[in-house]
């Protein structure tokens, strides 16, 4: 089991940065996004893996729980991911409507707006 | 019960909701309040200043929890130093947008400018590693909303790219607080000192992954080299006055370097040496020197300055990376010096950018050129380390801490011969900007004094008094640090020794049990 | 008057020259006089005290720990110094308010004045190394305003850059060799650093604090090689050539030199090193002014000779070589000067300097001519004036001094230079006031008002009268400035007489003077020989090399910072690797400790969809809409994986972000292109693969690794176990932990789902408010629309399960604190469910029908939330402490109550109002005229056509 996760983990992260390093805004959305999950798997497994042990408190028997802390971690990373992903998405997408560009790749005009003279 | 620890969270986390859902369409009122919160903070900051001045640490426990269990916020001489400043900053940089218009030209600027203050101030304050992702999470968010306010195609751009890689970094952080917790079962960092001590020798190598992952992040955000290249286009691009706020932004990374690497991967704890030791310290002379050679090699004055907060951190970085007392002390000096002169390099950016635009070469005089020069002339000196002001003494400080360092002759040749390389950058962009205009008049008219303005041209910003007075304000603190450095430095001083001596903040969080 | 109030009355007086300006030039400039004034009568209540040798002290510590202290000391030499600067700087502001003219903004001019005057004598006073460099760079920064003071003139701007990078530059050095010495001494302060001769020349660092110290003078004093920049910052008005760059400024670097002769000098080193660079500069500096005709620059060729004199005269080492200079210093003061206003006043009245354009000025102008002539003579070191006396003094000691065992280099050489300088110093007589009357002069010469010729003949008079009885004048002055210099022990024989008979350097005189006689003569034919001769122009060097290094940073710094993230993003990955490697392989891991669990067969399959839908994405990335369907695939399986594993809130979590997240793609995806072109090289996608590959394998590696170890100590989450139910009173311990144990991360992350929103609000209005609103409202969408955009199924299903959503979330709501669910969960299934109202009736048709306001639902979340924080302060608990408890109303069972379930209120609210919010915003750019009309349920015929159309465009 441990093996399907952390090869799950090692490719979503290896998909993620390729897309990452494409050179149009929506690729590397989509690499961030699919990095997250990478990322969120990886925390919520940090907690080890267990079978039918929520942490959900039996009031009758003892019975063996999974870590709590971790899955409390990663909701947490889990909702400050999806409102990252919607800021660069709205960022994204208004810079292509400003520009009718989207190429992420800066250009020589775009950072300088005139060139220095010695004297 | 001293709530005061966690004012400086708080507050603003009320200001801003109340000004969103009250004053969302009275920008003069939204104007009021947020200025009145600043100051507010400001109070705060003294008050929690003085508390912690007297040397002891107080913690307070998020619910009621005790620590490591809960959430803990740990109120030091460093935190509450950093918290000060961060006010301080705040101050004049809210006014100046107010004054230059610059809040007006898009929607929420007050809300997220409260927003991020509180993002920073929980950086300071907070004793927990989690939640410093967290409150890393709340500042960045905060600045992607004020680096694009306004909007604009190139500035957009610019931010895509800010948070892409900045998101990156996040994901970065995740995966070593991951790797920390799944070692060693702890999030808090007093906790996290007491077993990173004593981890057994099995376990080091994955240990050492995690604690090496969680300082690359604080690099990323202290824009050390190679992972700087997020800084130059998003400052440049971002609102001027909101890069000048960014100006405290790095200083949260190199406060995170300094209080991680004091507390939990100090010196002497065996199992994390050379993990950044080894590298940051040549990576923050390069800092410096690709900084230097920016400020020389910026054909715009956004981007001169921009490079000019990178040099400022390559400085500040050397110094931490000494990991002794006395360059620590000359450290926290600088981290003030470097964080006012950044900012206040901004603002002037943006007073020349209103009146001419940016590009780094001659064209038409500007209105009230002889005071923009003027303060021009003081923001360089400050930035270039000359005197009068903070940065010469700074920078003594510095080279002084360093003289007993391995590579001495090192460090003092990047930083005298970086400071000369700034020198002369300014230089010529002083000159350019100011003095070449006088050539596009035939005429060598005279040269307005520096209390007149210059009739024919109107000043850009609505309130150009205000916008002055803010920008005066920051040249004062500059003014004050130098003149007072001695008790500045008293204070630095014992804060280090504090900072070196981490038992005593170990045992206040965890109440000494262990 | 305490010496502060002497350094300080310059730095206080520069503010009135700049306020008083309105008042009137006069005003202006009498505030300037008057604050030097001051200074000066201060400086002289002294006189007493330091000719009987006393030092004066005054000082406090500023900046203990630095040793910084602002510590001030006057005896002879600081005197000396602090008279000339004060002295001359008097004359100077006499003579430049006659000297500007009407458009020069004068009140900068006193300002900029006073602020180098003040730096001048902070230098010339200051008791501390440290402080010395203070006002020792502040003078780099004055002198740089003042030769840039005519900003129209480029020569000006160049001038005074390179005069700041040079001796700003030398500053730097100097900065560093301070260091050094304080650091073997062990302290900044010179009083100590006097006593500590032995010490210093004992040191291994001796020789780096000398070079180092050394650079600094040598920049500041304009020596070989440095002595460029002084030339070009003759850009300046003449009252500032005058003052700083023969008078004050550049005899800093003198100034230094002589301070630190009792510490430094004596050894070969300091002999070989300063001696040798002053003759160089000696000569070289005299060559060069003979051949100058813009008159200033051959003042300022002369000044950098007589400078070399001095630092020749001071590297000898000796007690009569330095007493020689002492003589000099002063000497040179006065009649450089002097020469300098003459210049100016030629300058100002015949309308150039140009010695070829001047000549016959005698009748014209018979006063300047008066005190150029006297002036120049005694630079060229004619009897009785006191240039000659200290020239013989230092031919006399040339004499006795062998370089490298050659008893007539040193000698030789000064006589050389010492025929240069009269050839010179009769050249300026000669060329400009002699020689026939010219009719071409730009304007009518005549001799200028007193303002202008007063200053200078004080100076005139000075240098008769030191050269007629120099013993009484200022053989006391001399004498207690040279000990001073010695480091106070005895001074040596010698005599200020104008005859000392039959000496060899009288002799030396006489060849001195006849050859630049002779010289003069055959001045026309030298001219041509020099200007045959290739000359390298340092300005030009100097500006070329600044340029090269200017381009060069350019381009370093346009590759480094190119734009292009992805190689940043590369450069993050490549390092994080290689780090994270380095930090496993320094450290020791030891065997597995876990069981791995065992693979089924169900879990395997979502792994190959998983695995397989992560390839394809890779794949086929380029199609946008099947990627965006491939994360939904992706997203899908990992939450069923966390459901798997026992994480049932996560699942729940998961799943319900993946729908939001989904639709927020696809509506930006509508506004998007469809795919994404090639636009990066087969090569570049196959080193992206490899680094993707080797992060993966890292992660993945270091995830294994983790997994299959027990935690190094018992983690904290024991804690939240055993607490859950009774400290927190619930029973899902997850949730339990996001809102009480660890609540306050809730609250953070709230703000941060509440900011995003905001964000996405904010720029929504940013680019509505542009041109980019008449582009979206005329754009045409990717596809054809479908006839009917609001099918009635959809419609009529959503509007049946609006209901059953709310319930749903309401019930996932309350039972969360003890089951799976909670807050973020009943927010998320909410907002889908007003989602699908959006979608399936329209915009229009469901914003008609809100009644709230998300800013306010944001809000009201937050402040809900930091309110049952607060809450907690009223009775005296920290910040977010949670209190519960159960209540039993038969018929009902036991309920439970607790403050988490308020601040989880807070949570649900700001969860709602941010997705809504945002997706509100997003849905606006969709927005397009004629939509308003429609109604669900309504069939747009148009919308039919529409295919048609596009078909008739592409034909």
């Amino acid at each position: 089991m441990e093996a399907l996760v952390a090869s799950a983990v090692g490719i979503m992260t290896a998909a993620g940065i390729f897309l990452i390093l494409r050179r149009r805004t929506f690729p590397v959305i989509l690499g961030l996004s699919l990095i997250t999950y990478a990322v969120n798997v990886f925390l919520f497994a940090t907690g080890r893996l267990a079978l039918d042990a929520p942490a959900v408190l039996n009031k009758y028997e003892e019975v063996p729980y999974t870590d709590p802390l971790p899955q409390a971690l990663v909701l947490t990373a889990i909702v400050i991911s999806f409102g990252m992903t919607a800021v660069i998405v709205m960022i994204a997408l208004s810079a292509y409507l400003s520009s009718k560009d989207d190429h992420i790749d800066m250009t020589a005009q775009d950072s300088v707006d005139g060139a220095g003279e010695d004297a | 019960m001293n709530h005061w620890i966690v004012a400086p969270i708080v507050l603003p986390a009320i200001l801003a909701p109340f000004i969103i859902m009250v004053l969302r369409y009275h920008l003069d009122l939204q104007r009021i309040f947020s200025v009145a919160g600043v100051v507010a903070l400001l109070g705060i900051a003294l008050t929690i200043t003085a508390q912690a001045a007297g040397g002891d640490i107080l913690v307070y426990e998020l619910g009621d929890w005790p620590a490591p269990f809960g959430i803990v916020l740990v109120l030091d001489r460093l935190s509450a130093m950093m918290v000060l400043l961060t006010a301080l900053l705040a101050l004049p940089i809210v006014l100046y947008a107010i004054a230059s218009g610059w809040d007006d030209r898009g929607k929420h600027f007050h809300a997220l400018f409260h927003f991020q203050l509180m993002g920073v101030c929980g950086a300071f304050l907070t004793g927990d590693a989690f939640n410093l992702f967290v409150f890393f999470e709340v500042l960045l968010i905060a600045s992607y909303g004020l680096m694009t306010h306004g909007g604009g195609s190139v500035r957009l751009k610019a931010g895509v790219q800010y948070v892409a890689y900045n998101l990156l970094g996040s994901t970065l952080f995740l995966f070593a607080l991951g790797t920390l917790y799944a070692v060693t079962g702890t999030l808090n960092m007093a906790d996290l000192a007491v077993r990173v001590a004593e981890i057994p020798p099995e376990d080091t190598a994955l240990l050492r992954v995690g604690a090496v992952l969680l300082l690359l992040v604080f690099c990323i955000k202290a824009a050390v080299l190679p992972l700087h290249f997020w800084l130059p286009a998003s400052y440049a691009n971002a609102p001027l006055p909101v890069a000048a706020l960014f100006a405290i932004m790095t200083k949260v990374g190199a406060y995170s370097i300094l209080r991680v690497d004091t507390l939990v991967f100090g010196p002497d704890v065996a199992v994390t040496q050379g993990l950044l030791g080894d590298w940051l310290q040549p990576a923050a002379l390069l800092t410096l020197a690709v900084g230097a050679i920016g400020i020389l090699g910026s054909q715009h004055i956004a981007r001169m300055t921009a490079f000019c907060a990178i040099a400022s951190m390559g400085t500040l970085l050397i110094a931490i990376s000494l990991f002794t007392e006395t360059a620590t002390t000359a450290a926290l000096y600088y981290i003030f010096h470097s964080t006012l002169a950044t900012a206040l390099m901004f603002l002037v950016a943006d007073l020349v950018m209103g009146r001419r635009g940016g590009a780094i070469a001659p064209t038409a005089p500007m209105a009230q050129s002889g005071l923009v020069s003027a303060l021009f002339f003081v923001g360089a000196i400050a930035m270039a380390g000359m005197p009068p002001l903070s940065g010469f003494i700074g920078k003594l400080l510095v080279l002084d801490a360093a003289r007993d360092a391995l590579d001495a002759n090192a460090i003092w040749a990047v930083i005298l011969i970086g400071s000369f390389v700034t020198i002369v950058g300014l230089a010529r962009a002083g000159t350019l900007i100011f003095w070449k205009s006088h050539d596009a008049q035939h005429n060598p008219a005279p040269e307005v004094d520096d209390d007149e303005e210059a009739p024919t041209l109107p000043a850009p910003e609505p309130n150009p008094g205000l916008a002055f007075t803010a920008i005066f304000g920051m040249v004062m603190g500059l003014v004050m640090l130098t003149l007072f450095a001695g008790p500045a430095l008293n204070y630095a001083g014992k804060t280090a020794e504090q900072l070196f001596t981490p038992e005593n903040y170990i045992s206040a969080v965890l109440g000494g049990e262990e | 008057m305490s010496l502060f109030l002497i350094a300080a009355l310059p730095f206080l007086g520069a503010v009135f020259p700049a306020l008083l300006i309105r008042a009137g030039r006069n005003a202006a400039a009498s505030a300037a006089g008057l604050t030097t004034f001051l200074a000066l009568m201060g400086l002289l209540i002294h006189i007493p005290s330091v000719m009987r040798g006393d030092v004066v002290t005054a000082g406090f510590d500023w900046i203990p720990v630095l040793g910084l202290n602002a510590n001030f000391m006057l005896d002879g030499l600081g005197f000396l110094f602090a008279l000339l600067i004060l002295g001359i700087g008097l004359l100077i502001i006499l003579y430049a308010r006659f000297y500007l003219s009407r458009e020069d903004p004068m009140g900068q001019f006193y300002t900029y004045l006073l602020l180098f005057q003040g730096a001048m004598v902070g230098i010339v006073l200051s008791d501390n190394i440290l402080l010395l460099l203070i006002f020792w760079e502040l003078t780099s920064l004055s002198s740089f305003l003042l030769i840039g003071y005519w900003k129209h003139l480029p020569e000006g701007r160049q001038g005074a850059r390179m005069a700041l990078a040079v001796t700003g530059g030398g500053g730097l050095a100097m900065i560093a060799g301070m260091l050094i010495l304080g650091n073997i001494v062990g302290s900044y302060d010179l009083s100590v650093i006097l006593q500590n001769k032995e010490l210093i020349q004992a040191s291994p660092y001796y020789m780096a604090a000398l070079v180092l110290i050394l650079l600094g003078c040598f920049t500041k004093s304009a020596q070989f090689p440095f002595h460029f920049w002084l030339p070009h910052a003759m850009a300046a008005p003449t009252p500032v050539s005058a003052y700083l760059h023969s008078a004050t400024m550049v005899k800093a670097g003198l100034f230094l030199m002589a301070r630190m002769w009792p510490v430094l000098a004596g050894t070969d080193a300091w002999f070989y090193i300063v001696a040798t660079t002053g003759l160089v500069t000696m000569l070289i500096g005299a060559c060069i002014a003979l051949f100058k005709d813009d008159l200033k620059a051959l003042l300022a060729f002369s000044t950098v000779s007589h400078l070399g004199l001095v630092t020749m005269l001071l590297g000898f080492g000796t007690k009569f070589a330095a007493v020689a200079a002492v003589f000099h210093i002063i000497n040179h003061a006065t009649f450089k000067a002097a020469l300098f206003m003459t210049a100016g006043i030629v300058d100002h009245e015949a309308g150039t300097r140009d010695v070829k354009r001047l000549g016959g000025l005698r009748q014209l102008m018979p006063i300047t001519f008066t005190i150029g002539t006297i002036a120049a003579l005694s630079m060229a070191g004619l009897p009785p004036l006191n240039g000659f006396l200290s020239k013989e003094m230092m031919l006399e000691e040339t004499v006795h001094t062998t370089w490298l065992h050659s008893h007539y280099l040193v000698p030789g050489l000064a006589l050389l230079a010492a025929l240069f300088s009269a050839a010179y110093s009769f050249r300026f007589v000669g060329h400009v006031f002699l020689g026939p009357q010219r009719n071409d002069y730009p304007h009518h010469p005549h001799d200028p008002p007193v303002g202008l010729w007063l200053a200078p003949a004080f100076l005139v008079v000075l240098v008769v009268l030191i050269g007629l009885n120099s013993a009484a004048i200022v053989g006391p002055l001399v004498a207690v400035v040279s000990s001073a210099v010695i480091g106070g022990e005895k001074l040596p024989y010698y005599s200020l007489k104008l005859w000392h008979g039959f000496t060899p350097a009288l002799y030396m005189s006489v060849v001195a003077t006849l050859g630049g006689l002779f010289l003069l003569a055959l001045h026309r034919r030298g001219e041509q020989l020099w200007n045959a001769l290739p000359r390298p122009e340092a300005k030009v060097i100097f500006e070329a090399v600044i340029g090269a290094f200017t381009a060069l940073s350019r381009w370093i710094t346009d590759t480094l910072h190119n734009g292009v993230i992805s190689r940043y993003a590369i450069i993050l990955v490549a390092f994080t690797v290689g780090l994270g490697y380095y930090a496993y392989t320094t450290g020791t891991i030891g065997p597995e400790t876990r069981e791995p669990l065992p693979i089924q067969i169900i879990p395997f399959i979502g792994w190959i969809c998983l695995v397989g839908a992560t390839l394809a994405i890779m794949w086929f990335h380029r199609n946008r809409l099947l990627s965006l369907v491939l994360i939904g695939v992706v997203g899908l399986i990992v939450s069923m994986a966390f459901n798997y594993l026992s994480a049932p809130d996560l699942a729940l979590t998961q799943i319900s972000v993946e729908v939001v997240t989904m639709i927020l793609l696809l509506l930006s995806l509508n506004f998007l292109p469809t795919d994404t072109p090639w636009d990066s090289s087969a090569a570049r996608r196959w080193r992206d693969a490899a680094i993707s590959v080797v992060a993966g394998l890292g992660t993945g590696a270091l995830i294994y690794a983790l997994m299959l170890r027990d935690f190094a100590f018992p983690t904290i989450s024991e804690f939240h176990l055993a607490n859950s139910y009774k400290g927190g009173g619930g029973t899902n311990v997850v949730n339990v932990i996001l809102v009480d144990f660890r609540g306050f991360d809730t609250f953070g992350e709230i703000i941060v789902l509440g900011i995003a929103a905001l964000i996405i609000f904010a720029l929504t209005e940013a680019v509505l408010g542009t041109n980019v609103r008449s582009y979206l409202l005329n754009r045409k969408p990717h596809w054809p629309q479908s006839g009917d955009s609001h099918p009635l199924m959809m419609v009529v299903a959503t509007r049946v399960m609006m209901p059953i959503a709310l319930m749903v979330g309401a019930y996932i709501f309350v039972r969360g604190h003890n089951q799976p669910g909670g807050g973020f969960i009943a927010g998320l299934v909410v907002a889908i469910a007003f989602l699908m109202q959006y979608m399936a009736s329209g915009y229009t048709w469901a914003i008609e029908r809100q009644r709230f306001y998300y800013h306010g639902t944001i809000g009201w979340g937050v402040l809900i939330a930091a309110a049952t924080g607060i809450g907690a302060w009223f009775n005296e608990r920290p910040f977010l402490t949670s209190d519960f408890g159960y209540l039993h109303w038969p018929p009902l069972e036991e309920f439970e109550w607790a403050t988490a379930i308020l601040f989880d209120t807070g949570v649900f609210l700001a969860v709602l109002g941010a997705v809504m919010l945002a997706l509100d915003s997003l849905s606006r750019f969709a927005w397009q005229p004629g939509m308003a009309q429609e109604f669900p349920m309504d069939i747009n015929p148009l919308r039919d056509d529409s295919k048609d159309e596009d078909k008739k465009e592409q034909a």
